[in-house]
């Protein structure tokens, strides 16, 4: 309790207030800019954290996602272009509802949907964390391995219809992994007689390459038809029927979310699209779904905040980054200094607990901002991409300066954008990349600890309850994709006998 | 654009077999098991190839599948602007050191903005360009203490 009101103390002290509004505000409007979602709203704005302390660091890093949550939407109703793919459900009611001259109403509810699905996220966390904390620490090398693997395969699985490149990409970001020394032996790898790569290749440099570089040269391939699209918002705020409507959704889509956003691999695109189908199914005006029904954009909008609270649990408690955003997260933490895990909650558990509250004061001061300051970050839309763009690379070699003071740094960071966008060309998924390239040095040091410590014997794989319980979820989480399309498969084949019973 | 369809996982098994004898080749180990820094890229190494010939399969069932991105960036004035980036990218690579953050960034910036805003904007590039060099040179020096050159 003393560090739950240390933390909150640290939270309300007034520079972190400002941090929080700073980057609520700075993450809603890279969030916005269509392409740019809230992992290259982190990675680019990585370097607004340098100098600062941890605490503070941490709070404004955070505010910049949920910041970026909240501008993905903006995009998604105003204009019909998702800024991520968490936000793509809000375009299926929101925007209708933008065209029905309420992009007012829809932007205020999604607001308060997003407001009111974090607080439920955030409540959860609060009970979830410490006994998640503490349940980690029993954890040895073997059960981190598995725990790894499993985030791993559960977001290569969740790339349905492309998994192959799921993997591919994977390999690729534990290749880069075992560039530069092993911390075990001495040995030095791949570093080509680079001392420069001895440590490694530092990971912000790839994740600002693929996200930031990456992103910009792949929306250079429709710049050009780029159509300015001005919007009449109106008046920010709903009708009594409207929140009649959305209450129950908000409700229901909040825990929902959160529990999604909890599980390795599965993110707030997941949580918002099963927020949104949960509801078309229990609503008895399903019909008014894609036509701007407001509980259509309520709920994918509550889901999708209390998942990326959610997605915050296994990288605090764990070390475990479940998305590409918290992926990047984690980058700038261990960057900081902070080692995300198990250990924070015992040895810096004010900076823990300060996060969490600051959560709190980030949800209220988001609502406030996307609802008061809506006016400006309209206009913010109006803002060329042709200029957005160059400033977004800039931005990106300042942060990737300031990482090393070496602009030899420049030269990867020209090859990461370069490869991060023959990914998205390609139709790779760049999550497992990311997340394979941040804890691949961890996993083959645990691997091989593990086997150290089982004197060369793979059971230690299987010695414990934790353990095959991990190894279960992987290979269910692997079956995934083909369970998913047996069900398909077996309701299409119903309604085919059921067509051909009515006919005969 | 078949060629890069196929060009992709051939690339992908290439890259498995040189770092697979690239793994097999790194230098034992003084300490305990002398194969031990070997084992996991090697072991990844396998597993990329396998994955590589049926990425190298899938490919080729699906050669007559257009990919709308991949003419994309081969058309129009795309594979300029992306050339472009890269290249005044590596220019401002090799400046930044010898000119200095701030003269070097307004020749990239406004290098970049002119090429992709077009020279008619031209008011607008000079404005972001200097308005945006200065302020970034503060922020990042001055508010955060960041050293650059």
């Amino acid at each position: 309790m003393s560090s739950f009101m240390e933390g909150l103390s640290m939270a309300l002290e007034p520079i972190n207030i400002m941090w929080i509004i700073i980057g609520g505000f700075l993450g809603t409007v890279v969030g916005m800019l269509p392409g740019l979602g809230p992992a290259t709203a982190v990675a680019v704005l990585i370097p607004v954290t340098f100098g600062m302390n941890p605490v503070s660091a941490i709070i404004l890093m955070a505010a910049i996602y949920y910041g970026a949550m909240y501008g993905g939407s903006r995009s998604s109703i105003l204009l019909n272009t998702p800024g991520d793919g968490s936000a793509i459900a809000a375009t299926f009611d929101g925007y209708p509802m933008a065209r029905k001259g309420q992009a007012g109403q829809a932007l205020a509810i999604s607001a308060v949907a997003s407001f009111i699905g974090g607080m439920i996220a955030v409540v959860g966390f609060i009970f979830l964390a410490k006994p998640l904390a503490n349940f980690a620490l029993e954890f040895g090398p073997a059960e981190y391995f598995l725990l790894m693997l499993l985030t791993l395969s559960a977001i290569v699985a969740l790339s349905i219809g492309k998994m192959v490149k799921g993997f591919l990409a994977m390999m690729i970001g534990l290749t880069l992994s075992t560039v530069g020394i092993d911390t075990q032996t001495g040995v030095y790898r791949f570093t080509m007689g680079f001392p420069h790569l001895s440590e490694g290749i530092d990971f912000l440099i790839v994740i600002i390459g693929v996200y930031a570089i990456g992103e910009v040269l792949y929306n250079f391939l429709n710049i050009d038809q780029q159509k300015k699209e001005k919007k009449k918002v109106g008046k920010v705020w709903f009708s009594k029927e409207q929140w009649k409507r959305s209450k129950w959704p908000i409700l229901r889509s909040g825990p929902l979310g959160f529990v999604i956003g909890v599980l390795p691999g599965a993110g707030g695109s997941i949580a918002s699209m099963i927020g949104y189908t949960t509801e078309k199914q229990l609503s008895k005006k399903s019909e008014e779904f894609g036509d701007g029904a407001v509980e259509g954009l309520a709920a994918p909008e509550s889901a999708n905040n209390a998942a990326s609270v959610g997605a915050m649990i296994p990288l605090l408690t764990m070390g475990i980054p479940g998305s590409g955003t918290t992926a990047v997260m984690l980058g700038a933490l261990i960057m900081l200094g902070l080692r995300p895990g198990p250990l924070l909650f015992e040895q810096q558990p004010e900076t823990a607990w300060a996060l969490i509250n600051s959560m709190f004061i980030g949800n209220i001061a988001l609502v406030i901002i996307n609802i008061l300051l809506v006016g400006l970050l309209v206009k913010i839309l109006d803002t060329p991409a042709k200029v957005l763009y160059p400033v977004i690379v800039l931005l990106a070699f300042i942060g990737t300066y300031t990482l090393s003071y070496s602009t030899i740094d420049f030269f990867l960071l020209l090859v990461f954008g370069l490869f991060g966008l023959m990914m998205k060309v390609l139709d790779f998924p760049i999550a497992p990349l990311v997340l394979a390239l941040i804890v691949g040095a961890d996993m083959e040091q645990n691997f091989r600890m593990a086997v150290l410590s089982s004197n060369g014997s793979l059971g230690i794989f299987f010695s414990s309850g934790v353990s095959i319980g991990l190894i279960v979820l992987t290979l269910l989480s692997l079956l995934y994709p083909l369970i998913i399309k047996l069900v398909k498969k077996r309701s299409k084949n119903n309604v085919l006998d059921d067509e051909i019973h009515k006919t005969s | 654009m078949k060629t890069i369809k196929v060009g992709v996982p051939v690339f992908f098994i290439l890259f498995s077999i040189v770092f697979l004898i690239a793994s097999l080749n790194l230098p034992k180990a003084n300490l305990g098991n002398p194969n031990a820094p070997i084992y996991f890229p090697a072991g990844l190494s396998v597993i990329m190839l396998i994955f590589s010939v049926i990425y190298f399969f899938q490919e080729l069932k699906n050669l007559h599948k257009e990919n709308e991105y991949i003419k994309q960036i081969l058309s129009g004035r795309t594979p300029k602007l992306i050339g472009f980036t890269l290249l005044f990218g590596a220019i401002y690579a090799l400046l930044f050191d010898r000119i200095g953050f701030l003269f070097s960034t307004i020749i990239y910036l406004g290098a970049l903005l002119f090429y992709i805003n077009g020279l008619k904007k031209w008011l607008v590039n000079i404005m972001v360009t200097i308005i945006f060099s200065f302020a970034s040179w503060y922020a990042f020096s001055v508010l955060l203490g960041v050293s650059l050159p």
